[in-house]
């Protein structure tokens, strides 16, 4: 069984998108295959450079540079998201695979909040 | 000979808390409609803002329903465990007496059939036999 993660809330202003962070890491944890996706507001967490620290609150993106040796296979980002957040793929300091089509259909469980 | 149908088996999870959202009373009629069909739900998991369900202190005007009342009710009937899971609960005031004492507060809000536990307890409805389904929140 493999599932995707879709965060889609950015990684401040909401608990959400740490929360399902979470949910990805406890299933890497019990040795479940699961990928993350990074859609609408939510590729705002592939940006470097967080400055947490003006808000008060932890740096929400500091486990995903270790996200696959934790055991999440894949980190995907939708490209049309991206280019509408003007963050350049070629910039981004993690491993991640752009994404332009649905992907759904590749899982068995898919996880939005 | 006839083999029997196996009942279908559902695990729900909640992630909108009741009076700001409707995710609760939603998931509610799902869950007494599946019974009714004969389904097994093996599990409601409470998550983010969902875990404010457990507080035995929600107290909705006498006009109102008190969804934390309703859902007790149901879970006590049913038989069906309940998990409140402890990273959203705690940060948000939901606390069981174990937890309470822990952190050295005043008071808990959480008691029984509603327990605080973990996101394995989430991990352990995703098989493929079990058909997991959100109630959300709004964004």
């Amino acid at each position: 069984m493999k599932t995707l993660i879709v965060i889609d809330q950015p990684p401040y202003g909401s608990l959400l998108g740490r929360e399902l962070m979470d949910m990805a890491f406890s299933l890497s944890a019990f040795d479940r295959r699961v990928d993350i996706l990074f859609a609408g507001a939510g590729v705002n967490w592939l940006r470097d450079n967080h400055q947490p620290e003006l808000l008060q609150q932890k740096n929400a993106a500091k486990n995903l540079s270790a996200a696959q040796i934790f055991g999440v296979e894949r980190l995907l980002a939708s490209t049309a998201d991206l280019k509408r957040f003007q963050i350049d793929p070629g910039q981004l300091k993690y491993q991640v695979e752009l994404v332009s089509e649905p992907v759904d259909n590749a899982y068995d469980h898919v996880v939005r909040l | 000979m006839a083999t029997e149908t196996p009942r279908p088996s559902l695990g729900l999870v909640i992630t909108g808390a009741p009076y700001d959202s409707q995710a609760p009373q939603t998931a509610l009629s799902f869950a007494r409609a599946a019974i009714a069909q004969g389904a097994r739900i093996q599990r409601v998991f409470l998550y983010s803002e969902g875990v404010q369900l457990a507080s035995d202190l929600l107290q909705p005007p006498s006009d109102e329903t008190n969804w934390h009342r309703e859902w007790r009710a149901f879970l006590l009937e049913h038989r069906i465990p309940v998990t409140v899971c402890v990273a959203s609960a705690l940060r948000r005031g939901i606390l069981d007496s174990s937890e309470a004492s822990r952190f050295d507060k005043p008071a808990p809000n959480v008691t029984e059939p509603f327990c605080i536990g973990g996101l394995g307890d989430w991990v352990e409805l995703l098989s493929a036999d079990t058909q997991v389904i959100y109630f959300l929140g709004q964004h």
